[in-house]
């Protein structure tokens, strides 16, 4: 029955063709916005899974990374003292005021980190080193956030004012951006700290190492008794960043909207190709069943079409996924196509052929062998 | 000797819808047909011809009486079972060839044999054999729309004899084919005849009366006559 269903599917070339658009259109549609909330997630929590660690300590009520605020070394020396830590790392995290070479006033994230950690943070440069920042009021910011900072021609050496004082680019990240289109300004703790004015011993998060994993609920409970204080797991904090700029912003309906949209799409356009080659074969079919073939066999000449269709149609869409990814990457867009973002949208495309074949197997099954003879 | 029975009907009465709205288009069949015949059913539109040939082939189910097709009640079987009996004693040729355009002529005997569990190998060396029994061994490559009106019947003829079917049914094999073509299609299907097979053609061809054995004459969902044909 596979032959049958494949050259019958392939015999009216502009059928097939049509139908296979459709299902390229919506596979690509579908893997570019599963990417794209993919991305935004990413984005969204991307320093805190760079940054890593255990667990993180904040001011109790943060439940975002970008809403925090200034700790004192007291609580470094609260958590440094259960017995399962074994490192305890400054964070700053803040929005600043800052002026764009042509004056322009605006904001930066300021990410203070600890020189010489592992893991460094920023974590990937595409220009400069980790090295490049130990001086005195140098950073890094994304390349792709050069245009928006005004920064023209070679950025190394440039400047920009944050917070009332002169800060120059001695490096460029690569994927370091955040989910808010605030650019990142990377630099060593005692440069965020004087930016910012905050005394030496100051961080807006504590991330904390473990001598073992399986003591962050024993390390959390110690940190919320002090009742300044809150801890959370790195995976939960992700979590509820996450939560709060991609599903509370709306942004993540939209792309499922968008995505379903896609579906629904490609659900009518294989629908209507599949149901419309069942019916001119009708009596063929008829012929089969009349001769003894099964309603499984005969089921299998929509399912076989419908698998083709799945298969061109899902590779073709990824293709195409792949040059959107590429094209959108240069406006700094993130579309990211991890394994199970891959898994899922072809998977959904499978879905897609699958429900879209049901009427013609329906109709298939109602076939009555009798009908040759009509 | 007595032919065998490949078919034997039995009182078959047949309705369309039910209740008040039923209307009877056979009212108590009984019919045998027997290997080493050639039959025409004939009669004029709505006799119930179709009908009773569909249920026949185990394709509809009688109302009231029963069917056997090759000593096994197919009236009686579920779909599947019946399907299975189809699959191994019958062949069909039809008015409208129901062949698949996509496919060669070869591929499309071929296919049908690959249904009935045979590899596409060995359904490709039968499928040659059967074309070349109804001389289209130069058009085994060919599809449908590059095949006259006999040729494309001669290929539906091969596609029904290739799995050696015990009986050949037909319905109006003849009525899309000029005379010498239909004459020509005839020929080969009495070809078919043999010790162990049988033919039945329903048409209103009287014509093709010399091809028959027998003639089956139906009038109002009812046999009005069972007589010779021309070559008996």
């Amino acid at each position: 029955m596979r032959r049958i269903a494949i050259q019958s599917l392939l015999h009216d070339r502009g059928k097939f063709l049509a139908a296979l658009a459709g299902v390229a259109f919506a596979a690509s549609l579908l893997l570019v916005q599963m990417g794209l909330y993919a991305g935004f997630l990413s984005m969204a929590s991307g320093i805190i899974e760079r940054t890593g660690g255990d667990l993180w300590v904040m001011p109790r009520g943060i439940e975002v990374i970008d809403n925090s605020e200034p700790m004192s070394g007291a609580a470094r020396a609260a958590v440094s003292s259960h017995p399962c830590v074994r490192r305890v790392r400054a964070m700053v995290y803040t929005f600043v005021s800052m002026r764009k070479p042509r004056g322009t006033p605006d904001a930066v994230t300021v990410v203070g980190f600890e020189p010489g950690g592992d893991p460094i943070v920023p974590s990937t440069f595409h220009r400069g080193l980790p090295q490049d920042l130990h001086a005195p009021l140098r950073a890094a910011v994304d390349h792709l956030d050069l245009h928006k900072l005004q920064i023209e021609g070679d950025p190394i050496g440039a400047s920009l004012e944050v917070a009332g004082q002169t800060v120059h680019i001695a490096a460029t990240t690569e994927g370091m951006r955040s989910f808010t289109l605030v650019p990142f300004l990377f630099t060593e703790i005692q440069n965020a700290r004087r930016l910012l004015h905050l005394a030496d011993d100051r961080a807006s998060y504590w991330v904390v190492d473990l001598k073992d994993r399986r003591c962050v609920d024993d390390v959390v409970r110690h940190v919320r008794r002090h009742a300044d204080l809150d801890a959370v797991s790195t995976e939960a904090f992700i979590e509820s960043t996450e939560n709060h700029w991609v599903k509370g912003s709306g942004a993540g309906s939209a792309l499922a909207f968008t995505a379903i949209l896609g579906l629904v799409v490609g659900v009518v356009i294989v629908g209507q190709t599949l149901y419309a080659v069942t019916r001119e074969h009708m009596r063929e079919l008829a012929t089969l069943k009349a001769l003894g073939a099964s309603d499984g066999e005969i089921v299998g000449f929509v399912a076989w079409q419908a698998s083709l269709l799945a298969v061109l149609g899902g590779g073709i869409g990824l293709a195409q996924s792949l040059i959107i990814q590429a094209s959108i990457a240069q406006a700094g867009l993130v579309v990211l196509f991890t394994a199970p973002v891959v898994a899922l949208g072809l998977g959904a495309v499978c879905f897609m052929c699958f429900v879209a074949s049901l009427w013609s197997v329906r109709a298939v099954l109602q076939l009555e062998a009798a009908e040759v003879f009509k | 000797m007595t032919a065998e029975a490949l078919v034997r009907a039995t009182d078959v009465t047949r309705s369309y819808g039910v209740g008040a709205l039923a209307v009877p288009v056979l009212h108590g069949v009984s019919l045998e047909i027997r290997a080493g015949e050639l039959s025409l059913l004939m009669g004029p539109s709505g006799s119930g011809k179709t009908t009773l040939l569909s249920i026949l082939a185990g394709l509809l189910r009688p109302t009231t009486g029963a069917v056997e097709l090759c000593g096994v009640p197919i009236s009686s079987l579920p779909d599947s079972a019946a399907a299975r009996v189809r699959r191994a004693n019958l062949g069909f040729v039809f008015q409208t060839y129901n062949l698949f355009p996509a496919l060669t002529a070869l591929d499309n005997v071929a296919e049908v044999l690959t249904l009935q569990g045979h590899s596409l190998r060995e359904a490709r060396a039968m499928a040659l054999r059967s074309l070349a029994h109804v001389g289209l061994a130069d058009r085994t490559h060919h599809r449908p729309g590059e095949l006259s009106g006999g040729q494309k019947q001669r290929v539906a003829i091969a596609r029904a004899l290739a799995s050696d079917p015990r009986l050949v049914l037909g319905d109006e094999i003849t009525a899309a084919l000029d005379s010498a073509t239909g004459m020509a299609v005839m020929e080969i299907l009495r070809g078919l005849v043999g010790p162990r097979r049988g033919v039945l053609i329903v048409t209103h061809d009287h014509r093709m009366e010399r091809f028959a054995d027998r003639i089956i004459e139906m009038e109002d969902g009812l046999i009005t006559a069972d007589r010779p044909g021309g070559h008996a």
